[in-house]
């Protein structure tokens, strides 16, 4: 075994055993009963812990154990986490004989816990981004202020980009108004003449009524003089007649060629 | 049948013309023979023999109980008139066709007549012009063929306004605004009214314009239309004296879609002083305030 390992095995055995070194434990608690020193030293020692875990975890080789490790991991992180409220009530309480500054710093100390507890890594912490703390500056998680947060004077001046930026817009908006306008008077034309096509039509359906019903007369007068016509026809042209007339034709001539004769002797 | 209209004339002058052999006039051959004449000279372009040859078939016809034919020829006697460019006798022919139509008891050929008539003779005769058209009008509405007579009303404005009678011209819209509403026809009825305000503002009787504008908003949907809301800028623009205003809105589309004669009385507007009118109203109000007390 070398120096550097025995050294580190009497560190953890010393750490092991320093809640039975009454002296330390004197330094440590400040005011025995103040229940926020307390509170406070058991979560930093967690976290410690907590820490250490993490640290075997990464050097870990079975991914079995890697993954068991981090459940662990996160669930005393998420203990933590709850713990942090209560602190932060203690932090605000008074407690006599304590000097302002440490007082001020207590405040700061348990603001900075979350940070610390999320900040072990437990495997997932690589993936998620982590969220801004409750700063002064950030007010929502996805919003991302370039100033940082100083409202100064200068933040409100005029900087050429912006009047750029202004005078494009004003342009852009300016040349889309121009279209609008000329579609616009389209849309009045075609409304105007939408609208007299409309009253045009409403001029013509009588008309057209009219006409239907002169056109129906007109068909009907028609149909009744083709029937009469057709009677007329047959009556005149039939093949009855015809031959009635053929044979007439035929005795008129034999009288007459008769006739000749008897006159020609 | 001989084909030279000369004869033609002549030999149907002999069959009308009643002698010792002839009793009774021979109306039908008479007629064939001047219509043919009549058609030889129309191509041969003597048009003063080619109207008289209607003129006479036109007669034949009407012995022969056809009041249509005869409505027809004088109809072509009296296109044939408007070529040689008489216009009296146009005029004259046109009424005697137009009172043929109406024995056929069709008012529309009649007032087609009239109106044809006073197209013809609008520039040369622009009071004998009106008189057709307000004949032509009072055919149609007589006859409840309101849509038909909406042209009429717009070619006697015209007349009118070519004549400076700025008032004839926007009693005549207002007219033309009641026949739209007698037939629904909102759209020209609204124009009608607008065109009116326009033309009581051009001839500068801007109280008149108002009056008119209150009177036409008792209809509500003038109110709300898109040619209710140009009258009534122009008329606020005319009672604060503005004359950008006036200027802008005479440019605008609604005034466009109006009638070609009141867009280019659009166009002058404003006429003469505007400014005077706010003092007269200021005015006015003093007036009134004395007459209530």
């Amino acid at each position: 075994m070398s120096v550097i390992d025995i050294l580190t095995r009497v560190d953890a055995i010393c750490n092991k055993y320093d809640k039975y070194d009454v002296e330390k434990q004197k330094n440590l608690n400040v005011s025995g009963d103040d229940a926020f020193a307390r509170g406070y030293a058991a979560v930093d020692a967690e976290i410690e812990a907590a820490l250490e875990k993490a640290e075997l975890a990464s050097k870990e080789k079975s991914k079995a154990s890697i993954v068991a490790l981090n459940a662990e991991l996160r669930r005393t992180k998420a203990k933590l986490l709850e713990e942090v409220p209560k602190l932060q009530r203690l932090a605000i309480k008074k407690v006599k004989g304590l000097s302002t500054e440490d007082f001020a710093a207590r405040n700061d100390l348990v603001l900075a816990l979350p940070d610390r507890i999320q900040a072990i890594p437990d495997g997932s912490a690589a993936a998620a981004k982590q969220p801004g703390g409750w700063g002064p500056s950030a007010s929502h998680t996805e919003i991302k202020f370039d100033s940082d947060g100083r409202f100064d004077d200068e933040y409100f001046q005029e900087s050429e980009q912006s009047n750029q930026f202004r005078q494009e817009h004003e342009t852009r908006k300016r040349r889309q108004d121009q279209g609008l306008e000329m579609i616009s008077e389209g849309l009045d034309t075609l409304k105007n003449m939408a609208h007299d096509m409309n009253e045009e039509l409403d001029r013509q359906v009588p008309l057209a009524d009219e006409i239907d019903s002169k056109v129906d007369k007109a068909a009907s007068d028609l149909k009744n003089t083709n029937v009469r016509l057709k009677h007329t026809v047959t009556q005149l042209r039939s093949s009855r007649n015809f031959c009635i007339d053929i044979v007439l034709l035929i005795v008129i001539l034999g009288i007459a060629a008769y006739l000749y004769n008897v006159l020609k002797k | 049948m001989s084909s030279d209209p000369d004869k033609l004339v002549a030999k149907a002058d002999k069959l009308t013309k009643l002698t010792l052999t002839r009793w009774s006039a021979d109306w039908r051959n008479a007629t064939l023979n001047y219509e043919q004449a009549a058609n030889a000279y129309r191509v041969a372009k003597k048009y003063g023999k080619a109207k008289d040859a209607f003129e006479q078939a036109s007669k034949g016809q009407e012995m022969l109980s056809s009041p249509w034919d005869a409505a027809k020829h004088m109809e072509s006697a009296a296109a044939l008139a408007k070529e040689i460019g008489n216009w009296n006798e146009v005029a004259d022919l046109y009424r005697r066709a137009s009172e043929l139509y109406v024995e056929c008891g069709r008012a529309q050929p009649a007032s087609d007549a009239l109106g044809k008539a006073a197209r013809a003779v609008e520039d040369h005769l622009p009071d004998v012009a009106v008189q057709l058209y307000t004949d032509a009008i009072s055919l149609l509405e007589e006859d409840d063929k309101d849509q038909m007579a909406f042209d009429l009303y717009r070619a006697l404005t015209a007349v009118y306004i070519k004549l400076e009678k700025y008032t004839d011209a926007a009693a005549a819209l207002l007219r033309l605004g009641l026949a739209a509403d007698k037939s629904s026809a909102t759209n020209s009825q609204f124009k009608a009214y607008l065109g009116a305000i326009i033309v009581y503002l051009y001839a500068h009787d801007v109280k008149a314009a108002e009056k008119c504008y209150n009177d036409c908003s008792q209809i509500s949907a003038f109110l709300g239309s898109d040619q209710g809301r140009c009258g009534s800028r122009l008329i606020s623009a005319y009672s604060e004296g503005d004359v950008e205003e006036i200027k802008r809105l005479a440019q605008s589309s609604t005034i466009s879609h109006l009638d070609h004669a009141i867009i280019k009385l659009g166009r002058k507007l404003p006429t003469g002083e505007v400014t005077a009118v706010k003092a007269g109203t200021e005015e006015g109000e003093g007036l009134d305030e004395n007459d209530l007390t």
